[in-house]
């Protein structure tokens, strides 16, 4: 009895162990995937788009290549709404459920935020392509890495210019959202330390069904400069409604909104001149930069914009760091990351102790008739800087 | 100057909400329901309106005939399929009817979701500003108060001046006596859900020229709606619409005095204070109706 007994114990710990052998086996020459949520819907979907394209053109253009440690690279990915509850739940799912090899950020600061301590508790070398909010990169936090120029750099140009065209008032207005307020108070401490007026500054959430009493209080104040640290959806808003109210101020700045082309589309003469900002741009001579335009452009027939280049970089970082270290290995991808430098189309990757983004560049661009124009740093500008603005 | 500019736009803002809140308000007069749909049919004509203007490169109101018609019919339909069968089940109908049009809102945003997308889109038409002693008016926003009004004093006038708006007027404060007096209950609610669903997307068709919208931005329609309907009192047709022009001017004052974020918040304290004194709505106590 007890042998027969013996014999089906045994039988059942070769079962065992061959089960986990072929899970292993099936693993290591399976594919690598990535894991990632992204704002399909919700108030990001617009800007989210671009990020998702940004990405799965990466993973296309990695297997074109022999994808990483002669495994092919694939990504999974899931809606998060726009919404960071939704996104932690995700990432937890990603990570624990679908144990994914490698992990990128999803889009948005706010979300980046929900989600970093989640990354520190299951140790996860984890880059995040939309987060530009600096309080993430702190001590504590070291296994997020920031993946786009800090929020605090939105726009950081654009005031000393204003500045010497004889721009002295400043109107800012922010969405209250992780990322835009960092914007929003470093433009305002900016306008201060260079001897500007604050004339104007509020902070709204979405959705916001009107905006033209704040934009009546802006016309009140008379600002030369009106900054909105803005998404998609409030940029369209107070843009609309400054000119309902029959108000152009001499310059008007938005983040974010204006590097898509729906934004001209949607406000035709009145996205003329609008200034924005951005990390990535097509006529930079970055590493593979006429590549990855070329190569988007044909896989999904429009132009890439920033979001995209900054999550195509993300996994061209992660890519780097699992070929350098021959490893999936978290902690060696973490080490690896803080050490070294990459060249991307983005510029060049590299990051502080805390994993804060520092070696890329920020640049001002304009719509000009409908086309957007590199306007700043002037060496590489495409145009200079029109003014004032007239909403025509 | 100032306070006047505020008050005009202060109506014009009340102005988007009367469009936004009177068709809510006619589907639960008269049948007690609170269409959880609703500001999915005002997103769905919305960006109907964008996809034709975009296409046709036709004036965006000439889809109004369009969304109307197209609701009127897609009204009537749910009503019958979906709505009618619950009338049956007595006093589990009101909760019945929320669950379905809860269901139905879920899958009419998947259907707008994968039709339009998810992008937030508004039509660059209508862009004109006018400056008339010193005020400035948004020409979207005169256009759209312009319908709200004509459309509010159209269903003044069919509700108190024909026989069949007498009739619904009737079903709404009582089915039974209704039905008693000979109306065919059964067919007013037909006609009132498929008339709000077409003004519903009447609303839909004129917003997209005054603000973004989305597949997403339909719960927030619905949400706002419900609290216009419910701060003016359910079914008060009048009291909706002072509420839509007091939540419109109160709204901008906070946005000019006090900043985005409070005027943000000013329908659901509203609302709260509301409940807290007077839970019917304060449509009849300022004699509205």
């Amino acid at each position: 009895m007890l042998n027969a007994l013996g014999k089906i114990l045994a039988l059942f710990v070769a079962l065992a162990l061959l089960t986990i052998s072929a899970g292993t086996a099936r693993a290591a020459n399976g594919p690598i995937v990535i894991g990632a949520s992204i704002s399909n819907t919700g108030a990001f979907a617009v800007d989210a788009a671009y990020a998702l394209q940004g990405m799965q053109l990466a993973v296309a253009d990695a297997n074109a290549h022999g994808g990483w440690l002669g495994r092919q690279v694939e990504l999974k990915y899931y809606d998060d709404k726009s919404d960071p509850g939704t996104a932690v739940l995700l990432y937890t799912k990603l990570i624990t459920d679908d144990k994914v090899d490698l992990v990128v950020g999803p889009y948005s600061s706010a979300i980046s935020q929900a989600i970093a301590p989640l990354i520190n508790k299951y140790q996860v070398a984890t880059i995040e392509p939309e987060s530009s909010l600096p309080d993430i990169y702190v001590a504590g936090n070291e296994w997020n890495f920031q993946g786009i120029a800090a929020s605090t750099t939105y726009l950081d140009d654009l005031l000393p210019i204003a500045k010497e065209h004889g721009a002295r008032t400043v109107a800012v207005l922010a969405l209250k959202s992780a990322f835009a307020l960092a914007c929003y108070s470093a433009r305002i401490n900016q306008a201060k330390s260079l001897g500007m007026r604050v004339v104007y500054e509020t902070t709204y959430t979405l959705p916001q069904p009107d905006f033209s009493s704040v934009a009546l209080a802006v016309k009140n104040a008379n600002p030369d400069v009106v900054l909105g640290c803005t998404y998609y959806p409030d940029a369209v808003g107070i843009t609309q409604a400054l000119h309902g109210i029959g108000f152009s101020p001499k310059f008007l700045a938005e983040t974010i909104a204006p590097a898509e082309a729906q934004f001209t589309k949607t406000l035709g003469p009145l996205a003329n001149r609008v200034v924005s900002n951005t990390s990535w741009w097509p006529s930079l001579k970055t590493a593979g930069n006429t590549e990855f335009i070329a190569s988007y452009r044909a896989k999904f027939h429009d132009n890439p914009d920033y979001h995209a280049a900054a999550n195509y970089s993300a996994i061209q970082v992660l890519g780097a760091a699992v070929k350098a270290t021959k490893s999936l290995d978290q902690a060696k991808i973490r080490d690896w990351l803080l050490h070294n430098r990459v060249e991307t189309v983005q510029g060049a990757f590299k990051v502080d102790q805390n994993g804060a983004e520092t070696a890329f560049k920020q640049y001002l661009f304009q719509i000009q008739n409908g086309a957007s124009k590199l306007i700043w740093p002037k060496k590489g500008a495409e145009a200079q800087l029109v003014f004032p603005y007239t909403g025509s | 100057m100032l306070a006047l500019q505020l008050i005009v736009d202060g109506i014009l803002l009340g102005g988007m909400y009367i469009l936004i809140a009177q068709s809510l308000n006619l589907v639960f007069g008269v049948m007690g329901v609170v269409n959880l749909a609703h500001g999915t049919f005002i997103t769905m004509a919305g960006l109907f309106t964008f996809w034709f203007a975009t296409h046709t490169h036709l004036n965006p109101l000439l889809a109004i005939p369009l969304v109307f018609g197209g609701m009127l019919v897609i009204g009537a339909i749910v009503e019958r399929l979906l709505l009618e069968p619950l009338a049956k089940t007595g006093r589990r109908a009101e909760l019945l009817s929320l669950i379905v049009t809860f269901g139905l809102s879920y899958v009419l945003i998947q259907v707008t979701l994968f039709v339009w997308g998810s992008q937030f889109v508004s039509l660059p038409d209508f862009q004109s500003t006018w400056t008339i002693g010193g005020l400035t008016f948004s020409e979207a926003r005169i256009v759209a108060g312009a319908f709200a009004a004509a459309i509010s004093g159209g269903l003044y006038v069919w509700l108190n001046h024909t026989a069949s708006g007498k009739a619904l007027l009737a079903t709404s404060q009582s089915q039974i006596g209704a039905a008693t007096c000979g109306i065919d209950v059964r067919s007013m609610r037909l006609i009132a859900f498929a008339v709000g669903s077409a003004l519903a997307a009447t609303a839909g068709a004129l917003l997209i020229l005054v603000l973004p919208l989305a597949a997403q931005s339909a719960d927030t329609l619905t949400i706002l709606a419900f609290v216009i309907v419910a701060v003016g009192g359910l079914g008060d047709y009048k009291g909706a619409a002072v509420a839509a022009l007091l939540l419109g001017l109160i709204q901008s004052a906070a946005g000019y005095y006090l900043g985005g974020d409070i005027e943000s918040i000013v329908p659901y304290v509203l609302l709260i204070l509301v409940m807290l004194v007077r839970p019917q709505g304060f449509g009849r106590v300022i004699g509205a109706r």
